[in-house]
């Protein structure tokens, strides 16, 4: 698995005749999805790189939240990090490390810190100057991506069952009395309205469920630019190593909701529950937001009558993997957010590339939204064969019947792509851009 | 004869296994009356996971008893009893396939090299890969 060398295509099954028999054979040859070019690779590292800044703001952010803001009724100031959760060590990333992915700091990206105190404005303004004038990180975007999550619900793993139990509302319950300590209104309410206050508390879980799932991306993706800068990756399919063995290393990271009242903390989700970074955090994650999200409101009507937006959430295909990127930057495409996060980070060799093509500096947001698009069917591919890794059976496997098990999963996960939606055939050409 | 612990102690291939059983403080568990049907990665086997996976595990020892756990399952399976079974539930609650017909010896994607080690609470199947948890049929 951690060989970078494309294996022959294998003999020993027939060849598909799957719609997307090239790409299932190229990932049963070790392979990605995207193909294998130097311009493919160099797109794909320099947005992790760009993604990943941000994603250091929304990781910090949502475990601040989760964790301190809390049941806060009024959360006005909710994406003013404090200097704690700015100073926040990563737990992959240097020295104090519990795995070191990524070699550099533990603390906030220094990219992020500059942008954080003098924004596009480059003026170093008080914060709730940038704030006010938008001129900040859109972490409603990662919100966004917390609820696809928790509406979407059900996904695999055990975190979301274990939210109805009475164990996760127990302990739900002590956090709101201490949080509400002294409040007689907010203590009333929740005696008439337990549930309303239940809910909040499992959305804020999600909060600490997708923070902890991006603390760790975060390091991986600098550690992938760093890797590219020194010349380190071949082509796509070493990056996309990269991420499997990733996957793997952190995949028993616990996933737990600590919350902090008065200086004691309140175990919401104790670690102790087994959950894992892999199945609680990681799969659910992509299913919800790579795969389902929700219709963007400027894209598909909800109008009952219209059958625009299926009725079973299974069929919801709006995540990133199907998007339309053309319209990014007008009203009703909410992946602009991150789109414009990403646009301040982008390394120089992709802000020259993106100058050079279609309209230059002008709809650079639409260029790097296709190679944004591109770098996670890299990501999905990574997660398809981490799950053939670890549920099925090696590229290399000398039985017939391990391989026809192989071809059978890497056909039903390709499936998911026939529906005329899907950029996967788009991807494959270099034309799209 | 001794426990399924005593046996895994016993011999030098498990010697990651026995550390990991140690660390996740399962051998209690594994000492106890059961009985437990326990399908036993060999060392090869953890050799076989990227770097970085059982430092990840070691350090947090909940998770590294639920991936143990879903090794073991309640009662004495033995590969004759297996024919014709297509899934056992394990202790840590999701299901292992088996495949124990046509010649073959398969739970999940391991493959069994030496099946019915009898121990006093059980019985050991040694297999040649860790297993790790299922998910829905359908889904990523």
């Amino acid at each position: 698995m951690t060989t970078a060398t494309l294996n022959p295509p294998n003999t020993k099954i027939p060849p598909s005749t799957h719609e997307f028999a090239e790409v299932i054979h190229r990932l049963e040859a070790g392979g990605s999805m995207l193909p294998d070019t130097p311009e493919n690779l160099m797109q794909i590292i320099g947005i992790y790189k760009a993604y990943a800044v941000p994603m250091d703001f929304y990781w910090r952010d949502l475990l601040y939240i989760a964790e301190r803001v809390f049941l806060n009724p009024l959360p006005a100031f909710k994406y003013f990090l404090p200097q704690e959760y700015l100073d926040l060590h990563n737990h992959y990333a240097g020295d104090t490390a519990d795995l070191r992915i990524w070699r550099g700091e533990a603390t906030a990206h220094p990219e992020l810190l500059e942008f954080m105190a003098k924004g596009e404005m480059k003026q170093n303004l008080p914060k709730i100057f940038h704030h006010l004038w938008h001129d900040r990180i859109n972490m409603e975007f990662a919100e966004e991506c917390m609820r696809a999550m928790l509406w979407h619900r059900g996904m695999g793993g055990q975190f979301d069952p274990y939210l109805d139990t009475d164990e996760y509302k127990a302990n739900a319950d002590r956090a709101i009395r201490a949080y509400f300590k002294g409040n007689p209104i907010m203590l009333g309410l929740y005696k008439a309205f337990p549930d309303m206050f239940y809910e909040q508390v499992r959305q804020l879980s999600y909060y600490a469920n997708l923070g902890l799932f991006w603390e760790i991306m975060a390091p991986v993706f600098f550690e992938m630019s760093d890797i590219y800068d020194e010349g380190g990756f071949k082509g796509v399919p070493d990056a996309m190593n990269f991420l499997v063995n990733g996957i793997f290393a952190i995949a028993g990271r616990p996933i737990y909701h600590h919350v902090y009242i008065d200086g004691e903390c309140y175990e919401i989700i104790p670690k102790s529950k087994g959950f894992t970074w892999l199945y609680e955090a990681a799969l659910p994650y992509v299913e919800a937001v790579f795969y389902r999200t929700s219709p963007f409101r400027g894209t598909k009507s909800y109008n009952a009558q219209a059958n625009q937006v299926p009725s079973d959430q299974k069929d919801f295909h709006y995540g990133i993997l199907y998007a339309d990127v053309f319209p990014v930057g007008s009203a009703g495409i909410p992946p602009t957010l991150l789109m414009q996060d990403m646009l301040h980070f982008l390394p120089p060799y992709l802000l020259d590339y993106y100058k050079q093509y279609c309209r230059g500096d002008d709809d650079m947001l639409i260029q790097l939204g296709i190679t944004f698009q591109r770098s996670m069917y890299n990501v999905t591919s990574a997660v398809i064969q981490a799950l053939r890794t670890a549920l099925l059976y090696p590229l290399d496997d000398q039985d017939p019947d391990h391989l026809m098990a192989n071809r059978q999963f890497f056909e039903a996960q390709m499936d998911r792509f026939k529906r005329p939606e899907a950029r996967l055939r788009n991807i494959q050409s270099q034309d799209y851009r | 004869m001794a426990t399924i612990v005593e046996i895994a102690v016993g011999n030098e291939n498990f010697q990651t296994l026995v550390t990991a059983v140690k660390v996740a403080n399962l051998v209690d568990v594994l000492n106890s009356p059961g009985p437990f049907t326990v399908f036993a990665p060999v060392d090869a086997a953890f050799a076989q996971l990227p770097p970085g996976t059982i430092q990840t595990l070691v350090q947090n020892t909940p998770q590294l008893a639920r991936i143990l756990k879903f090794h073991v399952v309640p009662g004495i399976w033995k590969k004759a009893d297996l024919v014709g079974v297509d899934k056992l539930t394990s202790v840590e609650g999701s299901v292992i396939p088996i495949n124990a017909s046509n010649g073959k010896f398969e739970a999940k994607n391991a493959t069994v090299i030496m099946p019915d080690v009898e121990a006093d609470n059980g019985v050991i199947h040694v297999i040649d890969r860790v297993m790790l948890m299922g998910l829905a049929i359908g889904r990523l």
